[in-house]
């Protein structure tokens, strides 16, 4: 897969390799995979670039663009860019200390794709660790665990070199890398470390991260000064001036097409700009007083020439410097410690200590307190007071004994969300370490979920150990809702990105791992090759198979007795006989791992109808957010949403695009018009051309007439039976799209055509089109003759020659082809209609037209071969050989080129075209990490809706906001009041009229009752009233089609009503009527 | 405002109650016709079109899509789908609307005042800008070739036998625009 592009240096030490190789990783089908970790006591001295910056590698040769595998890592390419990759692929990374944090920051790293990652570890496993690194098995046990993790953790990424150090990590060896991270050290050692690190030439990136049960911190020192290249991540905003003044300080005014994103202080650049063209030279100009459409300029513009138009402003990113502190200082001087949850402002600093006073209790006790000791307890807070005494101006007046006791009890363990949690975090701070995309965490963060404590008090014997591989799980929360876990009955839908996380997630922390345990997952996808980037369950020979049954099979290996089923089905209402009532009721929690919101919403609607939590997260790019969905506590994930995406007003997309994602646009309705929806258009004519004449003949409207007029054209003048007849198909579209149309736009809109106000026809945002000239020397024109003939052709079923892959030989094709001069139509449709004014009655013209394609058409399917059918093409993002994005890119390019826009890459038109969801392994692993700390809660019961915790970060910035989630809105009525989750039930097989007694004796008049989208009554309806006496069930069966399954006994309809006093609408809840 | 899953069944009989007449597809509420007659004092006057009404899943919080069945003339309207390029429609839509103002309110606007520095009709869109009276002569001849009330009433009558008719009486006299906040 990878080898083939990237050179794997390491050396192969078979003999350790297999000696630590577990039975289930010879698997594998492809005998050229290549083995490439090198198991050793010293690690290989790996070279280290001289043109080090930051501590992070600059391609001193210039881009190699091909080591990229754009196919594997499209999705991360979408968040990072090529540069960030590329530095990321000249990384060496050690992270030292693989418990489950460990195993979480390696996973994230490898699937990112650094260039090695060296893991060390001086312990062995034991039954302990189970509960949090998923690479053991307890076969394991007694082994180095950096020994245990390297096989599998190499199977993630082949072109990343693991490596293993297993004995002692002296400061020198440091030297190696551009990023180290420390998940289980001393402070003493880490001081010891850190300080080597900072002063490094050049500096070492420096990460501690420990999780102590539900209790985290991470500390980063990048070094005395690290460059920061992109601080956020977000693409430069840009604006499109509609006027600048001759002022000082000048004012530019922007057209109101989009509001402005630019900040006070912002740099911008100018381009285009006509008359002040003073402000084209590309300086960077900083502005100020930023206002949704217009900013000033600090410059004295009044002698510039006289503002006459165009021009557009972007933003110029600034580099920033951060200087980090040593942890020697910050320990003492912290700063500000990294917010996430407001409710909980004052715990940063007291955590701060606590870590510190469990690094004391540990150095002198040598061990960690014991779970539910008291004795240890106090001990480790004597410690921590000692060191609050010692703070000088940082000490704390008083602090929560209770937390800290708390932290004493679980610190032994390490918890699998936290470990995601931050593996997620520090995986992306290793990122921004060796590429300086995104901000640094400055420099402390700590968090905690006490919350998701049982709330019923823990007696000390629900700690006891039971030796097996929950322990660690259960010194944090008892075995009580160790059991309840798992006899848990849950639902994953998803089986992508999150919901690989959430398997391994569940399984580690034994949810559904008993008999009586269930956990069910769907999902309808199979497994390509863009998901290996982050899906981590799948491989390469996986490709192809089914999501959910490899996920689930991958599941068990972490723990065998997880009790899962794996289906295949889409989650929407067509499957509701598969996940029928039955199964909902059967349901404990729901888990949400899905990509969409229509899917999102269809879930969330079960799950508010059979009162069932939902979990729910979603990424994008480093974002993620998760909201908790819980029975009669919280409002449901329907009910507060994001505006829908603003899509391109069509006239801008038609005929006046001003940037590249209006062409993108366009490009993607021309292919699918080309060739999937006229080719289908065709089959349908073809496979039974009077039932298709006469619809159309019932149409007998504009859009049959020009449906019949492109099947004409593919059968009759375009049709295709050679590939030179394709050749010629792509010049002629070329001539008509990038010329002819330009040149009959501009013949309509002169370019100093003016509207009925006088004012210039194309002024901002339009740009003015200018036709191209084909070219046969211009490669970017033959390469979208050479897609658009390859892809006719495929339409066709025309074989595609050798030759058409040379540009040459499509350029000597192409000169073949005739071309005639374009004359722009003059008001030809003024023409038609004069002809038309004679007939009476409406659209007879159209009918006549249609009348007559028909007739032609008929006629021309006569000369066809028997059975000919073309072959409709679908849109397919994701592969690369297959032409698609290359015609998509070439119409959109060229089109680009009419307007003076400029044009994108391949891979960017893939990732606009496709839609492609930027998406990294980091936040996803956050957010699920976030997420099975809810589980803890909604599984045990009993929690008020201040414990649970809703989650938005952005990784990228950083930034967390964790915070209560939203009450469900409460409708009063008289001395009634409901809320989403309250039905109104009626027992009795009710008539419409029945229905209509019993809300108005409620004082209610019903208005308008449905079902699905069907109504089945509307007041306003005449034609309703004869329904009066029909049973309700009998109108959902007719009126809305809704089958009902043998076994239900009831069925729900939606009613609008208002109160019968005051004429006020109100929102009644869902009515249920048992009809037997 | 009150809760949207119940919006679609609102707007509805919003519609009805401000005299619309309305027609459904077999009771369905995703998509229906609405008779919409040209503004007074707008060169539609006298006109009236079919108008389609689509209600997206996620309405109110997606737009819903408009278009004209009987052919009209006009900058802002693609001449053969009868699709509408109108922003408070397509760009700047937002919950607090309804179809009643989409009704009473955009439609009327659009038809008043075209806007041909953004056409879909383009020719429809130079013509107004270069030659005014053949413009307007032309708005006119559409409406009287395609947008006369009996055959409205009549492509009624033959696609659908499921036609429903509002309560209320209906009357073809045009309501004078009421000023809607917008």
């Amino acid at each position: 897969m990878i080898s083939r592009k990237r050179v794997v240096e390491a050396e192969i030490d078979q003999d350790q390799a297999a000696a630590v190789a577990d039975e289930t990783l010879h698997k594998r089908t492809r005998e050229d995979l290549l083995i490439s970790s090198a198991v050793a006591e010293e690690t290989s001295v790996m070279e280290v670039d001289n043109s080090q910056v930051n501590g992070m590698q600059i391609d001193a040769d210039g881009s190699k663009p091909d080591d990229i595998d754009e196919d594997l890592h499209s999705r991360q390419l979408a968040v990072y860019g090529r540069e960030t990759m590329r530095r990321l692929f000249a990384s060496n990374v050690l992270v030292s200390g693989l418990q489950g944090l460990g195993a979480e920051i390696a996973k994230n790293l490898v699937l990112a794709g650094v260039r090695s990652i060296t893991l060390h570890d001086e312990g062995n496993v034991e039954m302990w660790d189970l509960s949090s690194n998923f690479f053991f098995s307890e076969e394991d046990i007694g082994k180095n665990k950096a020994l245990a993790c390297v096989l599998k953790l190499q199977e993630l990424n082949n072109a990343v070199v693991v490596t293993t150090l297993t004995g002692n990590l002296s400061k020198e060896k440091l030297s190696s890398f551009q990023a180290v991270v420390f998940t289980d050290v001393s402070i003493e050692k880490a001081l010891d470390y850190n300080d080597y690190c900072h002063n490094h030439q050049p500096p070492i990136s420096f990460i501690k991260c420990e999780v102590r049960g539900l209790f985290g911190g991470v500390f980063c020192d990048f070094g005395p000064e690290f460059t920061v290249s992109d601080v956020d991540g977000e693409e430069p905003h840009t604006g499109i001036i509609a006027s600048i003044s001759n002022d000082n300080p000048a004012m530019v005014t922007c057209v109101e097409d989009e509001r402005l994103e630019f900040q006070d202080g912002d740099l911008i650049v100018f381009s285009e700009v006509e008359g002040m063209t003073e402000l084209n030279d590309g300086k960077p100009r900083k502005i100020k007083s930023a206002r949704p459409y217009s900013f000033t300029l600090e410059e004295d513009t009044t002698n510039f020439g006289a503002y006459k138009k165009g021009g557009i402003v972007t933003q110029l990113k600034e580099p920033k410097i951060l200087k980090f502190k040593p942890l020697k200082d910050a320990l003492r001087d912290p700063g500000e410690f990294l917010l996430s949850d407001f409710s909980k402002f004052d715990r940063p600093p007291l955590l701060h200590l606590a870590f510190q006073a469990l690094d004391r209790f540990r150095h002198e006790m040598g061990r960690f307190p014991l779970a539910g000791s008291e004795e240890d307890a106090q001990q480790m807070i004597a410690f921590a007071i000692n060191l609050n005494e010692s703070m000088g101006d940082q000490k704390l007046e008083e602090f929560d004994r209770k937390i800290l006791r708390y932290f004493s009890y679980g610190s032994r363990a390490t918890l699998n969300p936290m470990a995601a949690i931050f593996g997620g975090i520090v995986g992306q701070e290793v990122v921004k370490a060796c590429s300086g995309k995104f901000h640094p965490l400055f420099q402390f963060f700590y968090f905690d979920s006490l919350e998701s404590l049982p709330v019923e008090p823990l007696e000390p014997s629900y700690f006891k150990p039971l030796n097996h591989r929950y322990d660690a799980q259960i010194s944090v929360f008892g075995s009580k809702l160790q059991k309840k876990l798992e006899d848990a009955k849950i639902f994953i839908v998803g089986s992508g990105a999150l919901g690989c996380e959430f398997l391994k997630n569940l399984a580690l922390m034994g949810v559904c791992c008993s008999p009586e345990g269930k956990l069910t997952i769907t999902d309808d996808d199979v497994i390509e090759k863009s998901n290996l980037s982050r899906q981590f369950l799948f491989r390469d020979w996986n490709i192809g198979q089914a999501k959910s049954t490899v996920a689930a099979t991958a599941a068990s290996l972490i723990n065998p007795k997880l009790h899962i089923e794996a289906l295949q089905n889409r989650a929407s209402p067509e499957t509701e006989n598969v996940f029928d009532d039955a199964f909902w009721e059967s349901l404990d929690t729901v888990i949400n791992a899905l990509d969409n919101v229509t899917a999102r919403m269809y879930i969330d609607g079960r799950c508010l109808y059979f009162q069932k939590p939902l979990l729910e997260s979603g990424t994008l790019g480093a974002k993620c957010n998760t909201q908790m969905v819980i029975p009669h506590l919280t409002e449901n994930y329907g009910a507060s949403r994001d505006p829908p995406e603003k899509q391109a007003p069509m006239c801008t997309v038609h005929s006046f695009p001003h940037n590249i994602d209006h062409c993108l646009t366009w490009a993607r309705s021309e292919f699918d018009g080309l060739l999937e929806k006229t080719p289908n258009e065709v089959n349908t004519f073809l496979s039974n051309p009077d039932v298709y004449a006469s619809s159309m003949r019932n149409a007998g409207d504009a859009q049959a007439r020009d449906l019949l007029e492109r099947v004409l054209e593919c059968l009759d003048k375009d049709r295709c039976e050679s590939f030179q007849d394709c050749v010629s198909w792509a010049r002629l579209r070329f001539e008509d799209y990038f010329s002819n149309r330009m040149k009959q736009l501009t013949f309509t809109f002169p370019e100093d055509a003016v509207t009925s106000s006088g004012a210039p026809f194309w002024s901002a945002p339009k740009r003015f089109p200018r036709p191209l000239l084909f070219s046969a020397s211009d490669p970017s024109h033959i390469q979208f003759i050479m897609a658009a003939s390859i892809l006719r052709a495929e339409t066709f079923a025309i074989p595609v020659p050798d030759w058409a892959r040379y540009p040459k030989k499509i350029a000597d094709a192409v000169n073949k082809v005739i071309v005639l001069e374009f004359q722009p139509k003059t008001d030809v449709n003024i023409v038609t209609d004069a002809k038309a004014t004679s007939l009476s009655t409406a659209s007879i013209d159209d009918s006549a037209v249609i009348n007559d394609l028909i007739t032609k058409l008929e006629e021309c399917s006569k000369k066809l071969p028997t059975e000919f059918r073309m072959n409709p093409i679908q849109f397919e993002k994701d592969d690369d050989t297959n032409y698609h994005m290359d015609f998509i890119a070439g119409l959109a390019n060229m089109r680009a080129r009419n307007y003076s826009i400029p044009e994108v890459d391949k891979l960017k038109a893939k990732f606009i075209a496709g839609r492609i969801i930027p998406a990294i392994a980091t936040s996803t692993a956050m957010a699920t990490g976030f997420v099975c700390l809810e589980l803890y809660k909604a599984l045990s019961g009993g929690h008020t809706v201040e414990d649970y915790r809703n989650t938005f970060a952005n990784l990228a910035l950083p930034l967390f906001s964790i915070a209560e989630p939203v009450l469900p809105k409460t409708i009063k009525y008289r001395d009634m009041s409901w809320t989403v989750w309250d039905r109104w039930i009626i027992k009795g097989d009710f008539t419409l009229r029945q229905l209509l007694q019993w809300l108005r004796d409620k004082g209610l008049s019903a208005y308008s009752i449905s079902s699905g989208t069907s109504l089945l009554y509307n007041s306003m309806f005449p034609r309703h009233k004869d329904r009066m006496d029909r049973k309700v069930v009998d109108l959902v069966k007719e009126v809305a089609k809704v089958e009902i399954p043998a076994y239900r006994r009831h069925i729900d309809v939606v009613v609008a009503c208002e109160d019968e006093e005051n004429g006020e609408d109100v929102d009644i809840p869902l009515v249920s009527i048992y009809f037997c | 405002m009150s809760s949207p899953s119940k919006r679609r069944e609102m707007d509805l009989m919003k519609l009805m109650m401000n005299d619309y007449k309305v027609e459904m597809v077999n009771d369905g509420m995703q998509e229906f016709f609405v008779n919409f007659h040209g503004p007074n004092e707008s060169l539609y006057q006298g006109g009236i079109w079919r108008v389609r009404v689509e209600l997206p899943d996620a309405y109110p919080y997606k737009s819903p899509s408009i278009g004209f069945v009987n052919k009209i003339y006009h900058p802002n309207v693609d001449e053969m789908s009868g699709s509408v390029c109108l922003d408070v429609i397509n760009q700047t839509w937002s919950p607090m609307f309804d179809l009643v103002n989409a009704f009473e309110v955009f439609l009327p606007q659009l038809l008043l005042y075209p806007n041909p520095s953004d056409p879909l009709n383009g020719e429809a869109a130079a013509l107004m800008m270069r030659d005014r009276p053949a413009y307007e002569q032309k708005v006119k001849e559409y409406c009287q070739k395609y947008a006369k009330p009996e055959d409205v009433d009549a492509t009624q009558g033959d696609k659908s036998s499921d036609e429903e008719l509002s309560e209320a009486e209906y009357d073809s006299s045009d309501e004078p625009l009421v000023g809607k906040p917008d």
